[in-house]
Parts: structure tokens; C-alpha cells; sequence
């Protein structure tokens, strides 16, 4: 029964969605560099590496999302930034370079290793590493606001739910704390 | 939007599996009934209420100078949003910080934390983590020992704070207390302490995923700390204090002795926590 519940809150949340955003993935408006998971079935593991040698020869910053296929809450995300890419994307291509991890919500926080150069952390342990403070639970989507050298701009909430509207995401470019 | 609010609770109560992976924005995510823009120093319906009941016809100064809270403005979690209290008034017996109110407005529990002080903490400085449900201002009010009431808030976005699923690996050491002071302590001055509770703090809005019922709100209800039996403050605490409670503040030790904090929660479980200082 309780499963049926969540079934439902799921189908009618998908039925909100527009249809153009069905598809994962930031969308293309954002020229993002799409990053696939390697090392599959026992890890799922994201070089960050080339996007951090890219923002070194442009002088960008990162903007590091990551989304799963199967997950409705960030389907919602990628359908704001396509309703709002006329006004957002020269926002973004001013300073970041949008990459984009593609996830599935089964894949764990034990489960997800990012890399950088020959260093590769699972979740919590890459969290850590960079003082992030959401290392105790893996939350799609997430985003991560990161210079040329790994370094966390500043802390990122779990969860984008608080940057859906364009003011608020402005705010998030702008690192307003 | 507050018919969306109680889906965001519903739906964070009845799957926390599913929050465990998927924040849940709804409440925040709806366009059209998105929380309009606040300033930090906005009032609001539910403290205008609040202010009713607690401080009934008394004026409150928000003039900076006297009290300040820090908080960011997203925290990585709304279920540990990291709050500081930082008081500009030295506490003397002249003239001190009384009592502290820390208020989450739109919190089912809004009063977070009262802390009734002394002359004894030194500074009126305080740390800790709050639960903070939706888009909400979080707000201190200092009384001083005149009777002035002095405020200052942030306005704090979060999503999911008291739907977010509780750490239970340590349940065995409920209750247990913990004295942090730095090593060494010097003596007649403002030192800072810590005082955490292993506790859940449950706030009832959570689900057993095994039993299928909701947790019976189970949280601490107040700490006292003392030094050398003299009081140093007490804490009339809720849910809306993040598990684990913690306080962080300053003491004035006069020579060797014993801090000690007193814990009651919620089902009448006591504890006593002390550490002695040289």
C-alpha cells in the first residue's frame, strides 16, 4: 500500500512535468559537458579532470550537476533551466562551465566515486575532502560550484528545490550566501 | 501553498526511503507558489503571532549594535541548519543578556530554544544546529537584565528539515553528555565550551520504515549548566533543536571545579554530564 502511495506522488509529479523535459540531462541550451559513469556495474565513477583542465584554459568556474535518469525532483530542475534558458544560459556562459553527471538513484553514496587526476573518492570521502558538509547523505539532484582547482565556491544545499526560480538561481551564480 | 506544505510533510513522513535519495522540494519548487522574496529583516504572519504571545505590547529595537544571529542563507541540510548567536554586550552585573529567545518562524514548533543566563557565561555568545522546515526567518530576541528587547534575523531557505529521516546508529547512547572546553583554561576570563546530547530529538513527523508508524516526538526539553555549583544558564529547548543537541558557549571559570550540565528530555529521561576543569 505504501509503495502504491509513493507510485502515484511519483506519476502525478512526472505528470506535471512538461513533456520537453522528460529527457535527463541539463539541457542542451547549456552546452553541457556530460560526464557518463565508468567502472560499471561495481562503481560508478565521474572523472572530473577534463572539465577542471577546460576551466583552467578558460578561467571558468564549474557548475557540477548531478542527476539521475529515474528521478523526478531532478527532471523539475531540468525543466526550469529549459523554461528559463533565454534568460539564464548567458548568466551561466559568462562564468561556468556546466558538466553534468549522469546518475541513476540507485547508484549509492558507497557506490559513487568521483575522480580527479589519479585520485578517486567515493561520496562521502570526496565530500570531505573538499569540506563540503552534505557528506552524510547522498541527495539527487546535487549541485556543486567548484574552481579550476576542486575548491567548493561556497557550501551548496542538498537538493537544487531552493534555487527553481530565476532570482534564486541568479543568486546562486552570483554566490550570494 | 499551504495545502502543498502538508504534501511536502506527508510525502517526507510516509517515504523517507525516498527522501533518503530525493530531497523533497515541493513546497519550494511550485511555480506560482513560491514563498514571495524576504529580506532578512522582514516581520511575518507567524511572528507577528509569536510576538503577541511572548512579548505582548513590549517594544523590541532591531537596531544593530546589540545582538546579531548568523546563519547562511541555504544550509547543506534543513535538518542541521548551523545557527550563531553573537551578543556585543559584555555581561556584567551592571547591565547583561537575561535571556535569549531563538525563533524559527514557520516551524510547526517555533520557540527553538529559551536560554535564561547569568552574569556567569562571561559573553552571551551561542552556537548550535536548528531544524528549519521551509523558507523561514530565524530570529533572536535578547532581553537584557533592564527589561530591553533587542532582535535580529536571517531568513533561511531550506526544504525537508523536520521530514528528514533521523540518525539512529547509536540509540544505545541516548542521553549520553558531552563537556568540550579547550585545553589549557584560563581562569577569570570568557571560555568557550560545548555541550552536546547524544539524542535523536525526534520531532513525531518521522516514519519507521519498519513498523509503518510514526515516532512518537522524543526530544531533549532542557539543559542546565553550571560551573563550581554556581549556574552558568539553563536551556528550555524542542524539536526544532537538530539530533544531538549541542550548545556551544562561553563560561567564566574562577579557579578549579566542575562544569556540569543537567539534561531532562521529553520522557522524563535525565542524564548528567561533567567534566572538571584545572
Amino acid at each position: 500500500m505504501h509503495q502504491l502511495i509513493v507510485a502515484v506522488c511519483i506519476a502525478v509529479w512526472l505528470s506535471l512535468v512538461p513533456a520537453s523535459a522528460v529527457s535527463a540531462g541539463v539541457p542542451a541550451p547549456y552546452s553541457p559537458l556530460v560526464i557518463q559513469p565508468t567502472g560499471m556495474p561495481a562503481r560508478h565513477e565521474f572523472d572530473l579532470s577534463a572539465a577542471l583542465a577546460r576551466a583552467r584554459r578558460e578561467n571558468k568556474r564549474l557548475y557540477v550537476y548531478l542527476g539521475a535518469h529515474n528521478c523526478p525532483f531532478c527532471r523539475r530542475y531540468e525543466a526550469f533551466l529549459e523554461q528559463n534558458a533565454a534568460e539564464l544560459v548567458p548568466h551561466f556562459a559568462a562564468q561556468y562551465i556546466v558538466v553534468d553527471l549522469r546518475s541513476s538513484l540507485s547508484v549509492t553514496a558507497d557506490q559513487l566515486f568521483i575522480r580527479i587526476g589519479e585520485r578517486a573518492l567515493p561520496y562521502a570521502d570526496f565530500q570531505r575532502s573538499i569540506g563540503d558538509e552534505r557528506a552524510r547523505m547522498l541527495v539527487y539532484p546535487s549541485v556543486w560550484l567548484l574552481d579550476p582547482d576542486a575548491k567548493p565556491l561556497m557550501q551548496m544545499p542538498a537538493g537544487t528545490g531552493t534555487f527553481q526560480t530565476v532570482p534564486e538561481q541568479l543568486e546562486i551564480l552570483r554566490l550570494e550566501q | 501553498m499551504r495545502g502543498m506544505i502538508h504534501v511536502n510533510r506527508w510525502l517526507g513522513r510516509g517515504t523517507a526511503c525516498l527522501v533518503l535519495f530525493v530531497w523533497a522540494p515541493w513546497a519550494q519548487a511550485v511555480p506560482g507558489g513560491l514563498p514571495a522574496p524576504a529580506a532578512h529583516a522582514d516581520s511575518s504572519p507567524e511572528w507577528e503571532s509569536l510576538r503577541e504571545k511572548l512579548f505582548p505590547s513590549r517594544a523590541i529595537d532591531t537596531t544593530p549594535g546589540t545582538v546579531q544571529i548568523i546563519a547562511p542563507l541555504r544550509a547543506a541540510y534543513g535538518a542541521s541548519v548551523p545557527v550563531k548567536v553573537v551578543s556585543k554586550l559584555p555581561q556584567t552585573p551592571g547591565l547583561y543578556v537575561k535571556r535569549l529567545y531563538l525563533l524559527v518562524d514557520k516551524n510547526p514548533s517555533p520557540i527553538a530554544a529559551v536560554l535564561d543566563l547569568t552574569t556567569e557565561v562571561g559573553q552571551a555568545d551561542f552556537e548550535t544546529r536548528l531544524r528549519v522546515d521551509e523558507y523561514s526567518h530565524v530570529r533572536v530576541v535578547a532581553e537584557l537584565s533592564n527589561g530591553q528587547l533587542h532582535m535580529d534575523s536571517r531568513y533561511v531557505k531550506t526544504s525537508g528539515g523536520c521530514s528528514a529521516p533521523p540518525n539512529r546508529d547509536a540509540l544505545h547512547l541516548v542521553g549520553k553528555t558531552v563537556l568540550k572546553v579547550p585545553e589549557p583554561v584560563a581562569m577569570n576570563l570568557p571560555t568557550p565550551a560545548e555541550v552536546t546530547v547524544l539524542h535523536p530529538n525526534d520531532t513525531g513527523f518521522e516514519l519507521n520504515q519498519v513498523t509503518v508508524m510514526y515516532i512518537p516526538a522524543h526530544f531533549v526539553r532542557s539543559i542546565k549548566v553550571s560551573y563550581a555549583d554556581k549556574k552558568v544558564f539553563d536551556a528550555e529547548l524542542d524539536f526544532s533543536v537538530s539530533e544531538n543537541p549541542s550548545l556551544r558557549f562561553n563560561f567564566v571559570p574562577h579557579g578549579q571545579g566542575q562544569l556540569k550540565a543537567e539534561v531532562e528530555d521529553s520522557k522524563d529521561g535525565r542524564w548528567v554530564g561533567t567534566l572538571a576543569v584545572r
